[in-house]
């Protein structure tokens, strides 16, 4: 573990609210909401008024009447979270992206250059809001989770500094959910406890924390209280699996829609494995039907697959089984696919061509291997035009809610 | 091999005559050797197969004592004692005798070296039941030997044999072969449900795999207008080089010219090796381009015993085919990757 504080974790302030502000300066200083029947992010200004991301509009127009709600422009969050993650990049290489607004950077090998990590956090800062136009709050500190503490103690728009020697004393006195992991129901068990600091954990017997909190859990906090945490920066994070999910509402299932959602989570899944490079053996779908019960169904394949129309096709298979198996269920409320068991596959392995019954689904035999062409120009066309620009006829491109699939996929964390 | 019952694990060791019989089984694949032993008394005993294999495999040199006593089976060598505890006898499946009747003599050696080279073709996948088995088919030559996994086809004839039936045998128990029952004389034979293979040393029985295999010789092609022809150790050294970077699924590409064939691979974030192998080129095209899966291309060119190798290829899309110079006994068919 680092001696020195090298670790940074840099956080967008109400990022999404503080775009709409950027983009349509009337916004500026007054309270607004990026959403509508739901908050997705509001402004500091609205954050006054006690609104959230989460709240029902209902609840937050209560707080605060003269919320303003803004729509989302969801490609300009991109396009400036990546220029973030640019000017990141520029002090460091070490840099891992964990969501579309925040980022870890390990600074210890560039102290040479750019000085020390404070002066680095200032420098990032300073170029943030002036090339982009945002606020940032920036944590320095020895491990990531500190840093992640200190950033959030931070905000609005600030840096905080953890020197090695006070890491506790600055630790201790915090509540206790601004540990990572910390949810509202976690929060409320401790609380129950008489548990509200940082400092109060960590004199909780971490027996009595794994009786309250599940073992795993109870001794991960408990080691976070005490500011144990070896995590290191990983920016080459290899995916064990690529998946997505669908969310329906609750609807009558029928073959069509079923067909259509696989299609459009086919295209997602396969394009990102594509895009890595890889393939997978094994196709999980998940089905939850209305009571909120799910349930998955896999199958391991002969050959790795990467190709959209193959994904959907064994997809559609497998929930069709799944249905088959639960006639008494009538809604179904989401779809996920996920494929696993990846492989390197920079190239395709082609098939002799011998019938085996299942030309359909193996990668390399002819028909295979006119899908895989097909995908490579999809994917050509769409990494110079967008992806709107082209794809399946069978997958209505925008259906699924105005929220843009490349939104999607920052938010769709592969695992 | 994961026998479903207990009894299984363990190998069945009979003492009649002059000699000790082994028997071990998964109910697909068994094994009988014979040795001659010092007889002091006749029985049969179940010995755990691992543990008595390790334990007689670390005595010291010299005889080696069995005796079954009350429940469990001494192993004593000089100085050491193993006490095994047996396993019931007569749990162990009833397998009758071997079958030699109607079966054909071979030279053993030509048999165990074409298994080993046709067998680098079969699938390892079990969930390709048919793709698991060397095909046993007799035709007007003799027999030939075909197993691929769909990716590449190996076909190796054997002449002069006479074989009765053809049968699909599993490429597993004949990877055993070698170190089982191989010897310089063997005989074999297929029937309905299995294939035999013995020798004086004992026997190999396998139970056919169900099933049609793929029509193969569909898949042979006449001529290919590409040819080249290149030293079979230059070609391996130059594959285990490439393999150096090719690792994990990289292509390695073959360009196929005038005075030879460069070899070159190329990975993202790691770097590349190409080399120029000389040989003599035929064809219509000025060169010819193809790429193909290390693993594969290098498994295809080991298994084939000649000095110089030929690989025919028509375009990058085709299945190549590869062989010895003058030798049309084995051929391996391998298909490219699209890159």
């Amino acid at each position: 573990m680092a001696v020195e504080a090298t670790i940074l974790h840099a956080d967008l302030d109400a990022f999404y609210a503080s775009v709409e502000q950027l983009l349509d300066p009337s916004l500026r200083g007054k309270p607004i909401a990026v959403g509508g029947g739901v908050v997705l992010a509001a402004s500091y200004e609205a954050k006054a008024y006690g609104v959230h991301g989460g709240m029902g509009g209902h609840r937050a127009r209560e707080l605060c009447p003269q919320l303003q709600f803004v729509g989302g422009h969801f490609v300009e969050y991109q396009r400036l979270g990546d220029q973030v993650i640019d000017i990141m990049r520029d002090f460091t290489p070490l840099v891992e992206r964990i969501s579309i607004d925040e980022a870890f950077l390990d600074v210890a090998g560039s102290t040479h250059l750019f000085g020390s990590p404070p002066e680095m956090a200032t420098e990032i800062r300073r170029r943030v809001r002036d090339e982009a136009g945002l606020p940032v709050s920036v944590g320095v500190a020895r491990t990531k989770h500190l840093a992640k503490i200190a950033s959030q103690v931070a905000k609005p728009d600030g840096l905080i500094v953890v020197d090695p020697q006070d890491e506790l004393e600055f630790l201790h006195p915090l509540p206790v959910e601004l540990i990572w992991g910390v949810g509202p129901v976690t929060k409320t068990r401790l609380a129950e406890k008489g548990v509200t600091t940082i400092g109060e954990l960590a004199v909780t017997p971490s027996r009595s924390l794994e009786h309250i909190l599940g073992r795993a859990v109870g001794g991960k906090l408990f080691s976070l209280a005490w500011n144990q945490d070896p995590r290191s920066i990983q920016t080459t994070h290899r995916a064990a699996s690529v998946g997505a999910q669908s969310a329906l509402g609750r609807r009558p299932i029928s073959t069509e829609l079923s067909l259509r959602t696989l299609r459009h989570l086919a295209d997602r899944v396969a394009t990102r494995l594509r895009a890595k490079e890889r393939a997978g053996k094994t196709v999980t779908v998940r089905v939850r039907f209305a009571k909120m019960q799910s349930v998955t169904r896999s199958i391991t394949l002969p050959a790795a697959i990467s190709a959209t129309s193959i994904l959907a096709e064994v997809a559609h298979s497998l929930v069709t089984s799944a249905l088959t198996d639960h006639p008494e269920e009538k809604f179904v409320t989401l779809l996920a696919i996920s494929v696993s068991q990846l492989v390197y596959e920079p190239a395709l392995q082609l098939e002799l061509p011998i019938e085996l019954g299942d030309e359909q689904r193996r990668p390399g035999t002819t028909a295979g291997a006119a899908r895989w062409a097909l995908d490579r120009s999809v994917d050509a066309v769409r990494d110079r035009f967008g992806r709107k620009a082209v794809g399946y006829a069978s997958v209505s491109l925008s259906e699924l809610g105005s929220i843009p699939d490349e939104f999607r996929e920052l938010a769709e964390k592969d695992g | 091999m994961r026998p479903a019952q207990a009894i299984l694990q363990g190998v069945l060791c009979e003492v009649h005559g002059e000699s000790l019989r082994v028997t071990g089984t998964d109910l697909e694949m068994t094994v009988r050797t014979t040795t001659r032993v010092e007889v002091l008394e006749e029985g049969s005993v179940v010995v755990p197969a691992r543990l008595a294999t390790e334990a007689i495999r670390k005595m010291p040199v010299g005889a080696v004592t069995l005796t079954s006593t009350d429940a469990e089976v001494e192993i004593m060598g000089a100085g050491p004692r193993f006490s095994l505890r047996e396993l019931p006898v007569d749990e162990f499946p009833q397998l009758g005798e071997v079958d030699f009747e109607g079966a054909i003599d071979v030279d053993g050696d030509e048999l165990v070296a074409a298994i080993t080279q046709v067998t680098v073709g079969a699938s390892m996948d079990s969930a390709r039941p048919i793709l698991t088995g060397v095909l046993f088919e007799k035709d007007e030559e003799g027999v030939r030997l075909v197993a691929t996994d769909s990716y590449r086809l190996a076909v190796r004839k054997l002449e002069g044999l006479a074989l009765k039936e053809s049968g699909l045998v599993p490429a597993r128990g004949l990877r055993e072969m070698g170190r089982t029952v191989g010897a310089a004389k063997m005989q074999f034979s297929i029937r309905q449900r299995e294939a035999v293979f013995g020798s004086e040393g004992g026997s190999l029985t396998l139970r056919l795999i169900e099933g049609t295999f793929p029509n193969y010789r569909q898949l042979l092609p006449e001529s290919y207008p590409n040819r080249i022809v290149v030293a079979k150790t230059g070609l391996l050294d130059a594959l285990g080089r490439a393999s150096l970077v090719a690792e994990d699924h990289i292509p390695v590409r073959l360009r196929l010219m005038e005075g030879g064939v460069e070899v070159t691979v190329t990975r993202q974030d790691v770097g590349g090796e190409t080399e120029h192998l000389p040989g003599e080129y035929q064809g219509e095209a000025e060169d010819v381009m193809i790429a193909f899966n290390p693993r594969y291309l290098t498994e295809g060119v080991s298994a084939i015993s000649a000095d110089e190798i030929q690989i025919e290829v028509s375009d990058g899309l085709k299945p190549s085919v590869i062989k010895g110079v003058d030798d049309d006994r084995f051929t391996y068919l391998l298909m490219p990757v699209r890159i």
